[in-house]
């Protein structure tokens, strides 16, 4: 650890922080541009300059005073130093963040930045979360003194998702490493020299793009933009950011669990934008991830239950919908019924399924449905993984919690399904295509119940569809690859009348006689701790923001 | 009458010197083997010490102190000979690469030798063409007589040298920016520390020298310390006590341009005034000097009450100037200081290599506004200013007076000093580059804001008589110097 004076404030940092983190670490804002945690450090905003204090050469020992030359924050780090090196005896280092010298620094960078800067923040995407605005508005003159001509660069289509204005760019060159430290694709690049440099894409002479910005992590480069210059096509012009509500989640589309924050209003999921976990994705997303939301927002999603007349599927209230499968349950052997989990589903939902197979419907049988295998994609520092279910993990260990017996999935569980006569199905998650033993099983099932949030090949098979939520319309936890055990968050409400999907459960389990009483999300996430390996501390509370790691067994 | 004092350009009109045979008539790598036979590595690189030879590439640092930065137990080590001579006015390299690349070749050799180095890289400007050419063709002959390559002189030591053509970027010739260019990335100036000593070409430890520097090895080692030290002044730095010794000894290759009689380089003991040179190079072209750019563009410039400044490192940047590269540029009274300031700034603004902020956009910004002034667009609004100076107790601060300045000239200064703060000698930029660009363009405005007040009054160019265009030295505090010494001890 070491001992910094920064300003008046003694604090305590960790050997090789720099001081830009050392100061966000206590609440001490240090402007950058280029300076970003995931990447490298070039230095070349000169943003984010701060005062050192060192022992003045022919001084009397212990005399310190300002270094001749601001040092820049992201590049200046600071370490443990021998006794014989401490300055005033016992600090490490000793920085000033607001001295007049810095002030007139950060002041005359900001000048230069908002020279060839357009005022056009009431058009573009970036006002309201821009660095430049933000700083120019904390740190920066009141009025311009350049009378000069602006450099108006082209404005560029990068890729399937990225725009550049050129105008905005303050050449921090984020992108550019993005793209060839995070991503390693390295599809950007600065052209041109001076102040007529450009961040673009390889071209002929002509023009034309010889590569495209399309790798799987191009959207990141949007995010770590710290200006509208790099603005995403998804989100253009669709709403200004301060309109948005922010809530803490995790993204579904794949066994990683990235840390997401979903930006809503109340009609819909207007993006999706990474948060930092340091275990898992760090900085990052993937854009299945980033703009796989679609879904949500479909207007195709269930809203009401359905039910099988005359081979037709009608819509109909939940009070019927309900009683056709009780009715359907009641009668049934144990031996006919199959219940088959999701691994889009949260831990919560799962739970409540196997509470209700387990202790109402006396059956063994459950089984496991997911989205099949995609594509792995590994980056130098991120990895896109194959299971395209968020919850595989958890689904599994709690669906198969309550007696010894395994999981059915695969051949094995489409085997079961061709011979039994009731299966209740849940899905949820995007859009899946049957294979063709999939779909021959689920035809010779008698009585299909299926919950599910889109129509689809599954849903068109059932005789009763329930309307399911997605993962911004229910809380709960999810289980990812490497054992993490994370929360995602209702957001927004689900569409029409559908329900949560523990609830749906629930209600069935109520009707058939059982005294299943969850009130909420939480309480059945204290009923997994108690009762499932592994899930020991895994209540709401101690998961939060960061989420916990399954513990030993 | 000042002699040329030839030392490094002594044979360089003998014809053919350009081949190993005429070369080693003329003691060609005899002194590379006397350093071979007679010192160890550690000798040689006390001898530069000693000898206080500075780098003639700009900065004029120590070479031996440089060398000794090198740490010794991390190889390989490389030598980058920095042969990307882009400064304007400047042009003593090329007739060493183009007539006498075998001096350059022994002096790599020394230098190897001594920092116990086996690859060097020899950075050369890529409108050398003729340059690179004879070089090429000198190390092919080197290798065939032994003197480079596997066992050179059947002494054990690999030293290979490679040439690389630069692409024509001023920024280049900057070390760090060089080594980033060499290694085959866009050449932009690295953040230091870590300085190349420590951390350089392929992150190893690098000897970064100019040609002319290189160059001046075989002399150091051929004739001895005590012949090299006799060239030049010594001064004695009053700030420390007893006075620092700080030598400006040997050579060094003046480029000498504008309006003399007889431009071109000439070689000279270090500590010569400038109106000596101007001597030297066939007298002055015209009626009087208007002014003297001493180090090449980016030195601050001199006006003809400085004609007595000596030419050498420690007296210019006591004159608040540098010697730089040594490219001298003279100017008559037909010269308007306002259009050379703007032509220097066109350099800059192209030449800048866009890495970090101030420098990216502020000194096309300078350049503007010099332009707007010399096409007749300057304000004539004025503002009232505190007015800095030299105090009442000698140091340099605000004197409690206030002065009436031209806006723009204000926004002039203001602007480049916020690149680089020429009265702190502080910069925020990545590179020396920003105070390239804010030395000139404050220097000459202060010196000469007479011609910069009359463009901005008349609408127009005017060039001033020489006494009314210059600011008197009493009046103005781009004169000022840093330190002032109380007696410079001359050995």
């Amino acid at each position: 650890m070491a001992l910094i004076k920064l300003n008046d404030l003694e604090i305590e940092v960790e050997d090789g922080t720099n001081i830009v983190e050392a100061a966000r670490q206590h609440g001490i804002e240090v402007p950058h541009y280029c300076y970003h945690p995931g990447l490298s450090r070039p230095a070349n905003c000169r943003m984010c300059l701060v005062e050192p204090y060192e022992p003045i050469p022919g001084a009397p020992p212990g005399t310190i005073g300002p270094a001749r030359q601001l040092a820049t924050g992201c590049t200046t780090t600071v370490r443990s130093a021998p006794p014989e090196r401490k300055l005033e005896d016992k600090y490490d280092a000793i920085v000033q963040t607001d001295s007049p010298r810095v002030k007139k620094a950060r002041e005359d960078i900001l000048e230069f930045l908002l020279v060839h800067h357009p005022l056009d923040c009431p058009v573009c995407d970036q006002a309201g979360e821009c660095d430049l605005q933000d700083y120019s508005y904390r740190h920066g003159h009141d009025k311009s003194r350049y009378l000069e001509v602006k450099n108006v660069p082209p404005k560029k289509d990068l890729g399937p998702d990225v725009l550049l204005y050129s105008t905005r760019c303050v050449v921090c060159t984020r992108c550019i490493r993005f793209a060839q430290e995070v991503s390693g694709t390295g599809e950007l690049g600065l052209i041109n020299r001076g102040s007529h440099d450009e961040i673009d894409i390889p071209r002929s002479h002509e023009g034309t793009p010889l590569q495209l910005l399309d790798n799987k992590l191009a959207g990141n480069v949007v995010d770590i933009c710290p200006v509208g210059a790099l603005i995403s096509k998804d989100f253009l012009f669709k709403s200004r950011p301060w309109f948005l509500e922010k809530a803490n989640s995790v993204c579904t589309g794949c066994s990683v669990g990235c840390n997401i924050t979903v930006e809503y209003k109340a009609d819909g999921i207007y993006r999706i934008k990474p948060r930092f976990h340091e275990d898992i994705n760090q900085h990052w997303i993937c854009d299945d991830g980033r703009l796989g939301y679609h879904y949500v927002n479909s207007e195709d999603r269930l809203q009401l239950p359905l039910k099988r007349v005359d081979d037709e599927l009608t819509t109909t209230h939940w009070a019927d919908a309900l009683s056709v499968i009780t009715e359907q349950l009641s009668e049934a052997e144990a031996d006919d019924i199959v219940i088959i989990g999701s691994a889009q589903a949260t831990n919560e939902d799962n739970y409540v399924l196997q509470q209700f197979a387990h202790d109402v419907l006396q059956t063994t049988q459950l089984g496991l449905f997911g989205h099949p295998l995609g594509e792995e994609h590994k980056f130098p520092q991120f990895t896109i993984e194959a299971d395209k279910n968020p919850n595989t993990a958890g689904a599994r260990t709690i669906l198969g919690s309550a007696n010894g017996n395994a999981v059915l999935e695969g051949d094995t569980l489409w085997k079961k399904v061709s011979g039994a006569k009731i299966v209740y199905l849940v899905n949820g998650g995007p859009e899946r295509p049957l294979e063709d033993t999939e779909k021959t099983a689920l035809e010779n099932v008698d009585f299909l119940i299926v919950q599910d949030v889109l129509p689809s090949e599954v849903t068109q098979l059932a005789d009763v569809v329930l309307p399911g939520t997605t993962f911004v319309e229910k809380d709960g936890t999810i289980t990812n690859s490497t054992g993490w055990i994370q929360r995602i968050r209702k957001t927004i409400d689900p569409p029409g009348e559908a329900r949560v999907d523990w609830e749906i459960t629930q209600q069935l389990a109520k009707q058939l006689g059982s005294e299943m009483n969850y009130r909420f999300a939480g309480e059945i996430a204290i009923a997994i701790a108690e009762n499932v390996t592994g899930y020991v501390d895994a209540t709401h509370q101690n998961i939060g923001d960061a989420g916990i790691k399954l513990a030993d067994s | 009458m000042v002699e040329e004092k030839r030392i490094l350009y002594e044979h360089l009109d003998v014809p053919d010197i350009n081949t190993f045979d005429v070369f080693r008539q003329y003691d060609g790598y005899k002194r590379f083997e006397k350093a071979i036979a007679e010192y160890q590595p550690d000798d040689i690189a006390k001898m530069v010490m000693d000898s206080g030879l500075k780098g003639r590439g700009g900065a004029g640092f120590s070479t031996g102190l440089k060398w000794s930065f090198v740490p010794r137990d991390i190889k390989p080590c490389y030598l980058c000979c920095n042969a990307d001579e882009s400064e304007p006015g400047t042009f003593s390299n090329r007739y060493v690469l183009e007539k006498n690349p075998h001096l350059l070749i022994e002096g790599i050799l020394i230098c190897c030798y001594a920092m116990g180095i086996e690859t060097t890289y020899v950075y050369i400007r890529g409108e050398f063409t003729l340059g690179k050419k004879m070089l090429d063709a000198a190390i092919k002959e080197a290798y065939e007589k032994g003197y480079l390559g596997k066992d050179v002189c059947g002494t054990g030591l690999n030293i290979d040298i490679y040439t690389h053509p630069g692409a024509g970027a001023y920024i280049c010739g900057e070390e760090t920016g060089l080594i980033e260019s060499l290694e085959g990335k866009r050449g932009q100036p690295r953040n230091k520390p870590p300085f190349p000593a420590v951390e350089g070409v392929f992150s190893k430890p690098t000897v970064v020298q100019n040609v002319e520097t290189l160059c001046n090895l075989p002399f150091i080692v051929g004739n001895g310390v005590e012949w090299y030290t006799q060239m030049g002044p010594t001064y004695g730095d009053t700030r420390f006590d007893p006075p620092k010794p700080d030598p400006n000894t040997g050579t060094k290759l003046y480029c000498i341009s504008g309006d003399v009689n007889e431009p071109g380089v000439y070689e000279l003991e270090l500590g010569l005034t400038c109106s000596e040179l101007i001597e030297v190079a066939g007298g002055l072209r015209g009626e009087e000097v208007k002014a003297v750019i001493p180090g090449g563009s980016s030195a601050p410039i001199l006006t003809h009450y400085e004609l007595d400044t000596r030419l050498d490192f420690t007296s210019l940047t006591l004159a608040k100037s540098m010697l730089g590269s040594g490219g001298i540029i003279v100017m008559n009274e037909t010269r308007n200081i306002v259009d050379c300031l703007l032509n220097i700034m066109k350099f800059y603004a192209h030449e800048s290599c866009g890495q970090c902020t101030p420098c990216r956009w502020g000194t096309p910004w300078v350049r503007d506004i010099v332009q707007r002034i010399a096409d007749g667009g300057g304000r004539p609004d004025t503002i009232t200013r505190p007015k800095f100076g030299v105090t009442e107790s000698g140091r340099w601060g605000d004197t409690g007076e206030t002065e009436e300045i031209y806006e723009d000239l204000d926004l002039l200064e203001s602007v480049a000093n916020n690149i680089a703060n020429v009265d702190t000698m502080t910069w925020n930029t990545i590179c020396v580059f920003g105070i390239a660009v804010s030395w000139p363009a404050v220097s000459y405005m202060r010196k000469f804001r007479p011609e910069f007040e009359a463009a901005i009054r008349e609408g127009k160019l005017v060039t001033l008589p020489v006494a009314e265009a210059t600011v008197p030295p009493e009046e103005n505090y781009a004169y000022q110097q840093r330190f002032i010494p109380k007696e410079l001890e001359s050995e």
